[in-house]
């Protein structure tokens, strides 16, 4: 079975969601929506209040070579742009009143594009890496290195979530086709489609979908294991191709995306649709009735959590993204963005909240670490102040996937560590 | 609004598995040990580790508290004995001690009938020794205080508390394993010289089976039962507390160093060189030590390579100190000397990161299998 080396096990939890179709989830009476849902510099405001736009229209300009256009999720009056807080953070919202006409500004459709102008597409519907770092789709697929493989992640390996596996279930044919035109952007006929062993059952699907459509697509297996869905990692499963430390996939001539990004990039070139909504995973003990839903960009998190029963009294944690690497809120007055793949509420049960202990030196952490750090050792530098032990020891390569801490049974909190460590390193102007 | 925890990720843990719940696996894993320690050596081998875990917990627990000041229940609650660890230390010391340790000048031992016949022993005749009892607190305050926690509690010390404080009993007390059989014990155990004080080559009736199933004489009272142990290893190694592989290191490179320093030496052949080897592997406290201490979280490296070196190297110094040495078992110092060295070893062995490259000198990409279309791949699709 392909796989990386070390991971962990956690529970997946996906049951709970797994087999609910996706649904519309419909539109609030008034939508905040963030000029940031991208990495790189946020989006600059394109309207003013007082504005009437359509859903689609173009609210945030991409500012800067790493940015992404933002654009509107319904269509109504703009009745503010204020500075809110998002999952990770605070930037620039644009808060628009609903009239429920739902007038669409759509771009024409392409037949047949050229690869420059599926770039081109995918930046101007402002189309982000929607597995939730949101690495702007358009730069992506424009490398300065050669790439002769280009992978789709569908491992989907947090926990709890199941969003990319309803896309896999209910849209092949749109994913593979999406799938395709990215690969042609990037000069490729064939693509690989990286999957967990638990999603055998949309494998099938996809070989089918390919095989109906005449895509050249190869779907991967791998292990069932956390993070298969790490970049690295998941190229090293399909590829048996290490992307060297501090350097992009692309120098391994690698390219990976989304499942959910290449079901925009989709629509985004056949019906010429903006990127204004997506499909989140609304999951957890604490939710009474999980979902999958359609949901348009700006939609309160708290709106979205009162149509599957609401935050109970048993749920003690507010997740945006997977519990392993997701953000913990204290409310649910933030906006669904182009990233949020899930809404999670844990019990007191499912969430950690144990005090942490001494370190143990069980070396744990470093059998999980799929990264082959030593957090043990990182942790115990930086916490004496040792910035250049912790930089020996591989801090800068932490993805902060958070295995250590998951199976640390002091529950030290590594994954804070990590963080701690590499801010240091970097203060100190270390690299890699 | 009610009030949602916030805090870094991740949000999930393993719950099955905790400091408190490794160490009673191990307590788990010992228990069979101690059962036929019991047995073939009667009661006395489980006050020794009823009162070894009781000091062990109780020097933690008072350690704690004097060092915090504070002597309230709150403090007692959160004092770190509670992890169990301290648990493990006394059981461990127990088995590494004969069943009684007779001090001369104390003796407030209670005697059976002592036939007076030229040749036998009073240890032999110990119904209830205070002795042991005294040293086994000793033992346990070494092991406890001077070990582990002046130098920072669980996971920092430099040291097996338990191989130090056996160590410590053996050169400040001239604790020796000579005749310690059992009084009353309810299986047999042979008498006489055990196989490591004797001159090594002999091979006796049924040796290894006696070695097998542990009935040898002078002996720790933990470590004599190969079965025992060998449940212990299974069930440490099912629940992933330690490193399969890590024992069977240390046992094969023990037996490959026999061979090299007692066997080959002494011109053996054939059947002979064998069980020399098979008889090194089992007797003395190898076996119990490769499982139980040279595992020991702490004082063994944090990567997989350099435990195998500490494996190695606690083989090697072990058969130095059987053959060479002039004592007649090694594993204790062998497992201390090789502690000192983990810093070392850690400092050098780890591991490097994913993705790692020496010289940055551009290499050829390794070829793809193509994907293929669909209609040319296998029946049924999917090519794993």
């Amino acid at each position: 079975m392909k796989t990386f080396p070390h991971g962990i096990h956690p529970k997946g939890n996906k049951e709970r969601s797994a087999n609910v179709a996706v649904a519309e989830f419909p539109a609030p009476e008034a939508v905040s929506i963030p000029l940031l849902q991208h990495a790189g510099k946020a989006a600059v405001a394109k309207v003013r209040k007082g504005d009437y736009v359509k859903a689609g229209q173009k609210i945030g300009e991409a500012e800067g070579a790493i940015s992404a256009a933002v654009f509107s999720s319904v269509s109504g009056e703009v009745i503010a742009i204020e500075k809110r807080p998002t999952a990770s953070g605070h930037c620039e919202h644009v808060i628009i009143k609903n009239d429920g006409k739902y007038e669409e500004e759509k771009l024409a459709p392409l037949k047949n594009p050229a690869p420059e102008q599926i770039v081109r597409r995918l930046a101007d519907c402002g189309i982000v890496g929607m597995g939730g770092a949101g690495f702007p789709t358009a730069v992506k697929l424009a490398p300065r290195d050669k790439v002769d493989a280009f992978i789709i992640n569908a491992a989907e390996c947090e926990p709890y979530l199941t969003c990319d596996y309803r896309i896999l279930k209910e849209y092949p044919r749109e994913f593979l086709m999406g799938a395709q035109y990215m690969a042609a952007a990037l000069g490729l006929e064939t693509f690989f489609v990286g999957l967990e062993d638990n999603k055998a059952d949309a494998a099938e699907i996809l070989d089918k979908a390919a095989s109906d459509n005449n895509i050249c697509a190869k779907m991967v297996l791998c292990h069932t294991k956390y993070p298969q869905g790490a970049e690295k990692q998941l190229i090293y499963a399909v590829t048996k191709r290490k992307v060297r430390v501090g350097k992009l996939p692309a120098s391994a001539g690698v390219i990976v995306c989304n499942v959910h990004t290449a079901l925009s990039a989709f629509y985004a070139i056949e019906n010429g649709e903006k990127c204004y909504k997506r499909i989140v995973t609304v999951s957890g003990g604490g939710v009474k009735t999980p979902a999958n839903f359609w949901v348009r960009t700006g939609t309160p998190v708290s709106a979205v959590l009162d149509a599957c029963g609401g935050i109970g009294d048993a749920a003690v944690k507010l997740l945006i993204g997977g519990p392993m690497m997701g953000f913990a809120q204290s409310n649910g007055d933030i906006a669904v963005t182009k990233t949020t793949s899930g809404i999670l509420l844990l019990t007191a049960d499912e969430a950690s909240a144990e005090e942490s202990g001494p370190c143990i030196n069980c070396a744990s952490c470093v059998k999980a670490c799929p990264m082959s750090l030593m957090p043990v050792y990182i942790d115990a530098c930086i916490l004496s102040g040792d910035v250049g032990g912790a930089e020996k020891y591989g801090a800068m390569n932490c993805i902060e996937c958070g295995s250590c801490a998951f199976v640390c049974p002091a529950r030290r909190p590594l994954v804070q560590s990590m963080r701690l460590a590499k801010k240091k390193i970097r203060e100190k102007g270390g690299k890699r | 609004m009610k009030n949602l925890t916030v805090s870094a990720s991740p949000h999930v843990v393993q719950k099955s598995k905790t400091t408190r719940s490794i160490m009673l696996d191990v307590l788990i894993a010992l228990a069979p040990a101690l059962v036929m320690a019991v047995l073939y050596f009667g009661y006395h081998a489980l006050l020794n580790a009823v009162v070894c875990m009781g000091s062990c917990f109780a020097f933690e627990l008072l350690y704690t508290l004097i060092l915090k000041k504070d002597f309230s229940r709150k403090a007692v609650r959160s004092s770190s004995c509670w992890d169990c660890s301290c648990l493990v230390t006394g059981i461990i010391l127990a088995l590494n001690l004969p069943r009684v340790i007779i001090v001369k000048s104390w003796d407030l031992n209670v005697y059976s009938t002592m036939p007076n016949v030229e040749g036998v022993r009073a240890v032999d005749y110990v119904a209830f020794s205070g002795d042991t009892l005294i040293l086994c607190i000793i033992a346990s305050l070494v092991a406890i205080v001077l070990i582990k926690m002046l130098f920072g509690g669980i996971g920092k010390n430099f040291a097996n508390p338990a191989a130090a404080a056996r160590v410590f009993l053996f050169l400040a007390f001239g604790l020796t394993w000579a005749n310690t059989m059992g009084l009353g014990s309810a299986l047999p155990a042979s008498t006489g010289a055990t196989w490591l004080s004797g001159n090594k080559l002999t091979n006796g009736d049924n040796l290894f089976f006696n070695m097998f199933i542990g009935n040898r004489g002078a002996a720790a009272a933990g470590e004599t039962c190969m079965i025992a142990l060998i449940l212990g290893y299974l069930y440490l190694s099912v629940r992933k507390v330690i490193d399969f592989r890590i024992p069977l290191i240390i046992v094969g490179s023990a037996a490959v160093f026999a061979l090299l320093f007692d066997g080959l030496p002494h011109k053996l052949t054939g059947a002979r060189l064998v069980n020399n080897m098979v008889a090194h592997v089992m007797s003395g406290g190898l076996v119990f030590g490769s499982i139980f201490m040279a595992t020991d979280y702490s004082t063994s490296p944090n990567t997989f390579w350099g435990s195998v070196l500490f494996g190695v190297g606690i083989a090697l110094f072990t058969m130095l100190i059987r053959v060479f040495g002039g004592y007649p078992e090694g594993m204790s110092f062998a497992i201390l000397i090789m502690n000192a060295t983990v810093p070392l070893i850690d400092k050098f062995v780890y591991p490097r990161p994913f993705g790692y490259y020496k010289k940055p000198k551009e290499k050829p990409l390794k070829a793809l299998d193509s994907p293929l279309p669909y209609n040319e791949t296998e029946k049924g699709g999917i090519k794993a």
